[in-house]
């Protein structure tokens, strides 16, 4: 399959810092792929350059064959970007907000219209056209800018964090849009700091830490190479840890001591469960290895920034 | 777009009230004409010059930083320079509004231009000044850290201009300093042409106030331009 988007040794500075230092990755069409990192990572940074917001300062990224910083304008054409921020124009209604912004991409009126009752149909805006921004919540303000992120019908969709400070039932409802257009044949671009949601999303991922790329791959195959199937949480004093993982070696794959608990990694829970119980310790907790566990393990649980 | 509407065309207006009526009664006459006939042409084009600022002032610094709708604008098609010339053009239109509210208010105060030839004379004039005090606020937006930095501009600009171009008063008793300075300030040249328009003298001898317009037109609106695409594309 060609690949959507190619990034060669990417890279942003800004004055001294430099947010992304020469990283490379592949996208393939029709895929989900997510990017994943603490604040400051430089996700958005990346992201921006693909989308030809931000000028790139070396290295290349190519868009379904065109290149970022040269051929801005085409790229922009068939790309639909779902911002961090609510970047809506308080002054309009939420129609009037759609049909503006089909303008900037040279579509006609009624193509736009039958495109803007389409696309409120898709985020169940409809009863909303004629309100003004303020009068919205959130989570609609959310939807609406789903919907005119699609307005050009673009062939690369991204997502800034598409999710962040919805209620559950929104976010179920925005993941199931996100797949439902991934399903069309759009190839999806995601930053997110949930796990559970690249998970649920996401085909590949890449984690990124100070500007670099630590891992890619599937999210669960991540999971399974660098932690195991589960994860059991022992919370005990620091002046126990040598004994316990002494006595717990053979069953577990792996342990790490963060803050007040201690984790053990394995690839069968029930074994090292055993041991535990027979070690009659208490608060213990047992759980399947999430995206968490490998995000925390590669970039540290302490603040980055 | 109402309120600040009201508010750049609410000074002048009041200008025109309080001096032109209030201190006209006591002054003698301009050219043959009451001091309210004097006034009209400076505060005119002042109008426009408020309107287009504050506009591209407030209205644009609004727009980048607390709705963001420049980020939103220039991940489409739509380039940063276009962003910023519509935005200028926009400070241009509502300045030319702003103009035209006032020549319908100095018609109900019976004054008027002294042709139809010389009201598109005006027209053309505030159009024209719209877009240059349209780019000029742009530099300053783009400068810009917060509302506050705007003041110096206010303040330190256009305030004074309105005093030194010959709006209140002519300038021929000034000394020749201030004279030569007054020629630098754009609103002079604009308050030359608009009351020749006014009385009826428009003729080539306005071709030099013209030039400067023009020439501070496109440095200012080249200069906006750049500077604010530096300012929003990071």
């Amino acid at each position: 399959m060609d690949s959507a988007i190619n990034a060669e040794a990417l890279t942003k500075k800004f004055d001294d810092l430099t947010a992304v230092d020469g990283i490379s990755f592949r996208i393939n069409e029709g895929e989900c792929f997510g990017f994943l990192g603490p604040n400051g990572a430089g996700k958005t940074t990346t992201v921006k350059m693909i989308h030809c917001f931000s000028p790139i300062t070396s290295g290349s990224v190519t868009v379904f064959g065109k290149s970022s910083n040269i051929d801005n304008r085409e790229i922009k054409m068939m790309t639909g970007v779902i911002p961090q921020e609510i970047t809506l124009d308080v002054d309009l209604t939420v129609y009037e907000n759609l049909m503006v912004f089909s303008r900037f991409f040279d579509i006609p009126r009624t193509e736009a219209r039958k495109r803007i009752a389409e696309l409120l149909e898709f985020v169940e805006l409809q009863a909303k056209a004629k309100s003004r921004i303020h009068a919205l919540s959130t989570g609609m303000k959310r939807r609406l800018l789903i919907a005119r992120a699609l307005l050009n019908r673009p062939r690369l969709i991204i997502a800034d964090e598409p999710t962040t400070g919805l209620d559950p039932q929104v976010r179920h409802l925005i993941w199931q849009r996100l797949r439902l257009l991934k399903n069309r044949g759009a190839t999806l671009l995601l930053t997110t700091q949930y796990m559970d949601e690249a998970a649920q999303l996401c085909d590949r991922i890449v984690i990124m830490h100070q500007g670099k790329i630590l891992r890619e791959g599937p999210p669960a195959a991540l999971v399974a190479d660098e932690i195991g199937k589960e994860v059991i949480e022992v919370r005990i004093g620091r002046e126990e840890d040598a004994s316990l993982i002494a006595r717990l070696t053979d069953v577990a794959c792996g342990h790490e001591r963060a803050g007040d608990t201690l984790f053990f990694y394995c690839r069968d829970g029930r074994e090292l469960m055993k041991k535990v119980v027979e070690l009659n310790l208490p608060n213990v907790l047992n759980r399947p290895a999430t995206l968490e566990d490998v995000f925390l393990k590669l970039t540290g649980r302490s603040l980055a920034e | 777009m109402v309120p600040t509407l009201i508010v750049s065309l609410g000074q002048p207006l009041f200008y025109l009230i309080t001096f032109g009526i209030g201190m006209g009664a006591y002054m003698g006459y301009f050219g043959g004409k009451p001091y309210l006939y004097f006034l009209v042409p400076g505060v005119l084009v002042s109008s426009v010059m408020l309107s287009a600022s504050f506009e591209c002032l407030y209205g644009t610094f609004v727009k980048i930083v607390h709705e963001h709708l420049y980020d939103s604008l220039i991940a489409t098609p739509v380039s940063a320079e276009d962003a910023v010339a519509g935005d200028i053009v926009w400070g241009a239109f509502r300045g030319l509004i702003s103009g035209i509210l006032m020549l319908i208010v100095a018609g109900f105060m019976r004054i008027f231009p002294a042709s139809v030839g010389n009201v598109l004379v005006l027209l053309v004039l505030m159009g024209f000044i719209g877009v240059m005090f349209s780019s000029l606020a742009m530099i300053v937006t783009s400068m810009a850290p917060h509302f506050d930095f705007f003041n110096y501009y206010t303040e330190l600009f256009l305030t004074p201009m309105l005093f030194f171009s010959g709006v209140f008063f002519p300038l021929d008793h000034f000394p020749p300093w201030m004279k030569i300075f007054a020629q630098f300030l754009p609103l002079t040249h604009a308050v030359e042409v608009s009351r020749a328009a006014f009385t009826g003298q428009v003729s080539m001898h306005l071709l030099p106030n013209f030039l400067y317009l023009l020439l501070l037109e496109i440095v200012a609106f080249c200069a906006g331009v750049k500077m604010m695409k530096r300012r929003v594309v990071k």
